[in-house]
């Protein structure tokens, strides 16, 4: 099965691995849960250029142009717990923007805590993006979905009632 | 939340740029598309393509029923959740004939265990079917050890057939009397609940089917020719005992639903839309009625609880757990 990465498969691979799984197979169970909008949103965002700001739950992406004609993409999250998380999301946002000929440089703000962190498509950091890229690709290419193992994040989980009921 | 919106009187449905209205003798009122999970047609009701449309785009389902109050059809707006996955699993279960016949056992046993506690509920409060759950027991114990589909089939029709008889015993009211089970049109009042009932059943599991991956037209019990939805007739046996039959308890016992409800006309009895009404406010009380759920450790509404149905059936289809039908606790 051939499913394209987008940038909600990349955000459930930083949550849980079964719903990488379940998303790919077009397993969306509960269509009015916040969860699905916010992925939908990130789907428009990369191919919408138009668009310089948007909006959803705890966190707001913002495209700027720079002076230089260089794209920065910025991305504003609350707290910089789950900064793992939002970087490699970030990464992602710029490896996909570089294939479509666009080099962006990223950055990180977490304004309650007046922090400011650059991330950068090295050839380091590209090596993690396609890793985990490859990795969504195995996951998808399983058989079954992966066992259903209870996380704190089930409980903000759009598939919360499936994989409880 | 959602709502159903019903619709009794006679008139047209229109679009108007991006709203909907129903014209009737009455004038005209808004129906809330944001609100609006489903529209259920009692009466003569004129529609064109562009309301069509716009209910599609919408993602509103549109249920028909007749004069007497029966399910006749419904509009169906093309899948909006489409898992190709989904339903080639669906497909590979009705094939394989082991495979289908253990799911139609399952939803019998639902059936049967859910009758069997509603029966335990009256026997509980001084009824005397201690005669009737007998036999029921015995022939939900020949569930299992069915061998095809046909021969499921009939012990359900047994079981409901016992089960019918209970009415008489638990209802205690002359005006409603069982007789035999009796359909398009039913004979007598009690029938047409019954019909009724089932009928709004059939249309508030297909309305959740529409909610997942699931397609209507496969179904396990009730065989699949491909042009009737099936599988919401599969899935309402294990509800109907808890939520149609109880419905009618509760309107028959306090007598809020009477014997002048009724109508006799050339072809039968049928319920006047007063009576339809009383029902349905029943009716629409139970689904919101909320139950604990052990697994999620919230509360569910009965709606809701016939969605995670669903849920558990599509994980029984992906192979990850046995599905094991819903039974109510009292
Ligand atoms: S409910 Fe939990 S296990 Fe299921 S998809 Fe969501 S996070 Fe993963």
């Amino acid at each position: 099965m051939y499913e394209e990465v987008t940038g909600s498969l990349m955000q459930s691979y930083n949550i849980c691995k079964r719903q990488v799984w379940l998303m790919a197979h077009q397993i969306i169970p509960d269509q009015e849960h916040p969860y699905i909008e916010m992925g939908r949103l990130i789907d428009d965002m990369s191919y919408d250029r138009d668009r310089k700001k948007i909006n959803f739950e705890n966190v707001v992406i913002d495209l700027v142009r720079n002076d230089n004609g260089n794209l920065l993409v910025g991305e504003v999250k609350k707290s910089s717990k789950a900064i793992g998380s939002a970087r490699l999301q970030l990464l992602f946002y710029l490896y996909k923007l570089k294939q479509n000929g666009i080099e962006a440089k990223g950055q990180l703000f977490f304004p309650e805590e007046r922090k400011k962190i650059d991330v950068r498509l090295t050839s380091e950091s590209e090596a993690e993006v396609v890793s985990a890229i490859n990795e969504i690709n195995d996951i998808i290419n399983m058989d079954k979905a992966p066992a259903f193992e209870k996380i704190p994040y089930c409980k903000n989980c759009g598939y919360k009632e499936f994989c409880l009921s | 939340m959602k709502k159903p919106v019903y619709i009794f009187s006679d008139g047209e449905l229109h679009r108007k740029d991006n709203t909907l209205y129903f014209e009737g003798e009455s004038g005209r009122k808004f129906i809330p598309v944001e609100n609006t999970s489903e529209i259920m047609i009692f009466g003569e009701v004129s529609l064109n393509k562009r309301f069509l449309e716009f209910i599609s785009q919408s993602e509103i389902i549109l249920h028909f029923f007749n004069h007497y109050g029966y399910y006749v059809g419904s509009f169906y707006p093309r899948e909006h959740l489409n898992s190709g996955y989904m339903i080639l699993k669906q497909a590979e279960n009705y094939i394989d004939e082991k495979k289908r016949l253990y799911i139609a056992q399952k939803f019998v046993e639902g059936a049967y265990r859910n009758i069997r506690q509603v029966l335990k509920y009256y026997q509980n409060r001084g009824k005397n079917l201690d005669d009737i759950i007998y036999a029921i027991e015995r022939l939900g114990d020949l569930i299992a050890g069915t061998s095809n589909v046909n021969e499921l089939m009939a012990i359900e029709g047994n079981i409901r057939e016992y089960y019918y008889k209970s009415f008489d015993e638990i209802l205690g009211n002359c005006d409603f009397e069982f007789d035999a089970r009796s359909r398009r049109p039913p004979k007598n009042s009690l029938n047409v609940l019954i019909s009724f009932g089932n009928s709004l059943m059939y249309t508030t599991v297909l309305s959740e089917i529409y909610k997942t991956h699931l397609d209507p037209r496969i179904g396990y019990l009730h065989s699949t020719n491909f042009r009737r939805f099936t599988l919401n007739l599969d899935v309402s046996e294990i509800f109907k005992p808890i939520i149609v039959d109880r419905v009618i308890f509760t309107v028959v016992g306090k007598n809020i639903i009477k014997k002048d409800d009724f109508d006799e006309d050339a072809e039968g009895l049928l319920l006047k839309d007063k009576g339809k009404m009383a029902f349905i406010e029943e009716y629409e009380n139970k689904l919101k009625t909320t139950i604990n759920h052990r697994s999620l450790g919230n509360s569910v509404s009965y709606r809701r609880l016939i969605r995670l149905e669903l849920y558990k059936l599509e994980k029984h289809l992906m192979g990850e757990e046995e599905y094991n039908p819903f039974v109510a606790q009292w």
